[in-house]
């Protein structure tokens, strides 16, 4: 990955940009607060005493899934890319909820808190738990990064403090409130900045549409800026094993994501669970078409005005700065900061569960209580937060190739052993411990290559994860495996 | 020919995208909502090493 320039000083302060983003910290703020009284013990901080219900549950991971990746990472996408990521990205993506709609059950009835637990029991190992656990605090940590870069560089340029200032104030308020409300704090404002989203990313298209001349003035203006904008794989963006890869690593993120399996072991029953995958992959799939031709709609009106940008990911700030009237352009930002920072505080709260859950509690032999834990949480909370600001001060990628990075990690190394082993429990443990280092080891060690040979890196590390599996299995077939609700040893 | 000002192969993979993601809520639109199939609700108690035994 390389080093992204970013624009870290730019002109005059928008009183009136300012003036909306601090209201919008300071209520973010005072939920965090009013979380604070409701958090009583560590269950409410990592899985809201298991009592998430169906419409908390469903827009809590509206909101987490759409990210700065999404609002600020995709419209530059399509800006440089055209509506190849519908193809390479968005089907998997989407295909990925539904695939797990039918699954979620076999995660719900183990009644466990984070993807190690379910791992450590698949297993029969302990040792399974720091293993997953570095493997999703690496996953977290760079799609922190990812958020924080997102929301510094919108930031940055509609209110015109710079870059380097607006990122730690940014990064501290969401690790504030985040500490102080764990997951009661994160699933309500996630309930709130959903909704907003969705209904103002819905306004922002219609009056681009309306702008534009209507939605096929949009596209035609739109493939008449390059016939490749309007490819399925784009002009020469994606060839169709590097679309199958790409989906599959999409398609495998929602499987693995540990903030996925938090949410979905805090819902209040199975029903629920079924329920936020079934309404949230309807909402998703429409907000999704929406926003990419919110893209196609920023790339004609940019170009049209003169405007163009060579860093793709200011295609979206430039267009609210300098396009759309204030009014409307003030919409715009309330719905992208919900849902950059909707997502931000989600891996956070993730981070600290990883740590607190699935590292100090395995180091220290179960020993912990529950002040401890909460403790532990919080802290790391706070320091991955911070340890994530800094690195989004001078960030290593873009923010779509640190997407893709971690797509390839969390696929790799865990779609096919655990959910393999969900459904065909004599799967020797060792062979799955053994399936996970592999795949997380060959795929983004692949990707780091350059992906030799034309081979995509999702396809490695998937690859390596099936033999480690199938080996494994004839290896150590004698290894006794855990049984359901077996408690894992200790080796 | 083109569909709203898009090729229909790209028109397709819209089409395709809100198909993928609408799966589950047909599924349990259908099932559980129309025929009234009730989702099967055995989950089981919190294992010794989870946070239940510390609240």
């Amino acid at each position: 990955m390389f080093s992204v320039p970013l624009q870290t000083g730019v002109g005059e302060v928008n009183p009136v940009y300012l003036g909306i983003f601090v209201v919008y910290l300071i209520a973010v703020l005072a939920i965090g607060g009013w979380a604070y009284l409701k958090t009583n013990d560590v269950s409410d901080y990592w899985v809201y005493g298991k009592e998430l219900g169906p419409t908390l549950a469903t827009w809590s991971y509206v909101a987490n899934f759409v990210s700065a990746v999404s609002v600020i990472g995709f419209v530059g996408s399509v800006y440089g890319g055209g509506y190849s990521i519908v193809t390479g990205i968005v089907f998997g993506l989407m295909l990925g909820i539904s695939g797990l709609y039918f699954v979620v059950h076999k995660v719900r009835e183990l009644n466990h808190i984070t993807f190690p637990d379910i791992i450590a029991e698949l297993t029969g190992r302990e040792v399974a738990r720091p293993i997953t656990g570095c493997v999703l605090l690496a996953n977290a940590w760079v799609y922190l990064i990812m958020q924080l870069v997102g929301a510094g560089l919108l930031v940055t340029t509609i209110t015109g403090v710079p870059y380097r200032y607006m990122i730690w104030v940014i990064g501290g308020v969401f690790i504030l409130y985040t500490v102080m409300g764990g997951l009661v704090s994160v699933a309500w404002t996630d309930l709130a900045q959903g909704t907003l989203m969705v209904a103002t990313v819905a306004v922002a298209l219609a009056y681009m549409v309306f702008d534009l001349g209507g939605l096929t003035s949009l596209n035609q203006q739109f493939m008449a800026l390059n016939p490749a904008n309007v490819a399925p794989l784009g002009d020469g963006t994606y060839t169709l094993i590097g679309v199958a890869a790409s989906i599959v690593a999409f398609f495998g993120t929602i499987f693995t994501s540990q903030a996925t399996v938090v949410r979905i072991n805090a819902t209040d029953s199975i029903r629920t669970a079924k329920f936020h995958l079934a309404a949230a992959g309807f909402i998703l799939s429409v907000f999704y078409v929406m926003l990419v031709m919110l893209g196609a709609g920023t790339t004609v009106a940019l170009n049209g005005a003169g405007l163009a940008v060579e860093n793709v990911d200011r295609a979206f700030p430039v267009l609210i700065m300098e396009y759309v009237p204030t009014t409307v352009g003030t919409v715009i930002i309330i719905a992208i900061m919900s849902g950059i920072l909707s997502t931000t505080d989600t891996r956070l709260h993730a981070c600290g569960v990883t740590a607190a859950h699935d590292l100090y509690d395995y180091f220290v032999d179960g020993s912990a209580d529950d002040e401890q834990l909460l403790l532990v949480s919080r802290v790391s909370t706070i320091g991955f937060g911070v340890v994530a600001t800094a690195a989004a001060v001078n960030p290593p990628g873009t923010i779509i190739s640190l997407y893709n990075w971690r797509a390839i990690l969390l696929t790799s190394a865990l779609l096919v052993p655990v959910y393999v082993a969900l459904y065909y429990r004599d799967t020797s443990g060792k062979a799955v411990l053994a399936s996970i280092v592999l795949g997380a080891v060959c795929g983004p060690g692949w990707n780091a290559l350059g992906e030799p040979f034309g081979a995509p890196a999702a396809f490695v590390g998937v690859g390596m994860a099936i033999l480690g599996l199938v080996v494994g299995r004839y290896a150590w077939q004698d290894t006794t495996s855990a049984s359901p609700g077996a408690t894992p040893s200790d080796d | 020919m083109s569909i709203l000002g898009m090729p229909t192969g790209m028109f397709l993979v819209f089409v395709a995208t809100l198909v993928a993601g609408s799966l589950g809520t047909a599924h349990y639109v259908i099932v559980h909502v129309i025929m009234g199939q009730p989702v099967d609700e055995t989950i089981r108690g919190e294992t010794p090493s989870e946070v239940g035994e510390n609240v």
